[in-house]
């Protein structure tokens, strides 16, 4: 029916697991959150709706119940390098991505959507972004990225990949559309920027230049204070 | 006149006289309920056994269970038979209601079978008192698997858990540290769990030892140094690997030529394996130098390359 991939089995059991594994173990100092009830707000954004209709907006409740401040100076923003990332990052103690808050922890690497007529889940196939924008999961991440941004704080990192296809600051993008509208420019102090090459692979974007250089022109017009460096040791 | 006052007093006196003795009677109970209530609560902890380590997780089942299928379906989806469920009622049969130094490991034989899966081969990595470095390894190098990387080791990483003979039988405020009995729940786990993990390796086996260390990289006291080189499989395992990694900066206590690493390699070569053992394994290094850009030994070029 959809040409993405259904809901991830056992999801119930897997989100309500993380959220727990999260507070208990990853990051203890979030204090305590209720487990099921962050569960039923998550659910309750996308069941028993079209799942081609999910706005953002629909897991406010849900962000409103696993939010917790992001340290200061501790935000990483990416593109396409997500492994790179979560080994730079170090599950939060030197850096702490959307993937190391509670609410991007949930949901990471997780696939998800209703239906129209049912209160269940379609565990055969989801809509992806290009059949339709206001899907489950693009909305959620979108939402996440939204709220990632508005707290983030001190000077923040964005760490971008100078080999990629169609240039390192890809627009559109989740950085350049929900997460730099978003930034507090009052609570920001400093962008540093991190182009990094993949090792052996094609110098295709690097600061100054092309894609790298327009986003560091819009964040200097907005008013930021930018570093750009080249592959960092 | 003189008459009716005097039986009032007396009306007067006897009304007092019962009032206080309500009055002292409602004493009486509230004393009574209030020690009853009190001693009550008090009888229900002191009759757990306290211990010096931290208690069981909370919410333990919800983490084992989330871990599980987290596992299965999202990372490895060809283990998709596993029933987290029985795995999850198996662990907890293991320790719930029994005294937490009196474990075996008969308790743990079903959640090992329940939990176990091949180990590829050439991919075991080994490691003692390098678990930090050598996880940030295989998160980025999936060509490698450590026991906390295997289905049993993913669930009960950074978990404590421990039970005790009396309601609720899971002790959430303290668990045994292995100075106050060695038969408890979480040493038993891991010792039968690195047992097995030696058990399965097969091909070329890599160990990541910490030559930074004062007490010697390689201790016969250790996991590695008392289970899992003696559970090593000659039949299957060919080579070993040593991995001797050096903290950037710090103290170069130990190399491949020390002493505890050549008594690894005869005990090692006497069970027929092959040893190889390199310095600071390159790949490995640079996950360090993340930490340590400016560092020396971090320079991209060296005179070697």
């Amino acid at each position: 029916k959809w040409k993405g991939e259904g809901t991830t089995q056992n999801l119930e059991s897997i989100v309500i697991g993380r959220c727990y594994d999260y507070i208990r173990i990853v990051n203890p100092a979030v204090g305590e959150k209720n487990c099921s009830q962050i569960w039923e707000a998550f659910k309750n954004a996308f069941i028993k709706k079209d799942p081609c209709s999910i706005l953002p907006q629909d897991y406010e409740l849900f962000i409103n119940l696993t939010l917790h401040t992001i340290p200061t100076n501790k935000s990483l923003f990416w593109e396409n390098n997500q492994l790179l990332v979560n080994s730079f990052a170090d599950r939060g103690r030197r850096f702490m991505s959307l993937g190391d808050t509670l609410f991007g922890f949930v949901a990471d690497f997780l696939y998800w959507c209703g239906q129209a007529d049912s209160p269940g889940l379609d565990y055969e196939s989801c809509p992806t972004t290009v059949e339709c924008e206001n899907n489950a999961v693009e909305s959620f991440w979108r939402m996440a990225s939204i709220t990632y941004a508005q707290h983030s704080s001190g000077v923040i990192h964005i760490l971008l990949n100078g080999s990629a296809d169609g240039g390192a600051y890809p627009q559109p993008g989740f950085f350049a559309d929900y997460e730099i509208p978003n930034l507090q420019r009052g609570k920001i102090s400093q962008v540093v920027i991190w182009v990094v090459d993949d090792i052996e692979g094609p110098d295709i974007d690097s600061c100054g230049a092309h894609t790298v250089k327009t986003l560091e022109t819009r964040l200097k017009t907005l008013g930021y204070d930018v570093i750009c460096t080249d592959n960092i040791k | 006149m003189p008459l009716q006052q005097g039986s009032a007093r007396v009306r007067q006196r006897t009304v007092l006289l019962v009032g206080i003795a309500v009055l002292l009677a409602a004493l009486v109970v509230a004393v009574v309920l209030a020690s009853l209530l009190t001693h009550g609560r008090h009888e229900v902890s002191p009759q757990m056994l306290k211990w010096k380590d931290r208690g069981t997780t909370k919410n333990l089942q919800e983490v084992i269970l989330g871990r599980c299928y987290n596992y299965i379906t999202a990372q490895h989806p060809e283990l998709g038979d596993k029933d987290c469920l029985k795995i999850w009622e198996s662990l907890k049969d293991a320790f719930i209601y029994k005294n937490p130094c009196n474990i075996t490991p008969e308790d743990y034989q079903p959640l090992m079978e329940l939990a176990s899966h091949p180990i590829p081969c050439n991919k075991s990595l080994f490691w003692s008192k390098t678990g930090d470095l050598a996880h940030r390894y295989t998160k980025s190098n999936q060509n490698f698997l450590t026991l906390e990387d295997t289905l049993l080791g993913y669930m009960a990483d950074k978990i404590s858990w421990c039970g005790d003979p009396s309601a609720p039988g899971i002790n959430y405020e303290s668990c045994p540290k292995r100075s106050e009995c060695e038969s408890n729940p979480g040493s038993v786990f891991w010792k039968m769990a690195s047992k097995m993990f030696a058990e399965a390796a097969c091909g070329v086996v890599q160990v990541m030892l910490n030559g930074s260390v004062e007490a010697g990289a390689f201790r016969s006291s250790s996991i590695f140094g008392s289970v899992e080189v003696f559970n090593l499989d000659p039949d299957k395992v060919s080579e070993v690997h040593i991995w001797l990694m050096q903290d950037i900066g710090g103290p170069q206590s130990e190399s491949c030529s020390g002493h505890s690493i050549q008594r690894l390699i005869s005990i090692l070569e006497e069970r027929n394996f092959k040893i190889i053992c390199e310095d600071n394994y390159r790949p490995v290094q640079l996950l360090q130098c993340v930490h340590n850009p400016d560092h020396t030994d971090c320079r991209l070029c060296t005179n070697s390359t």
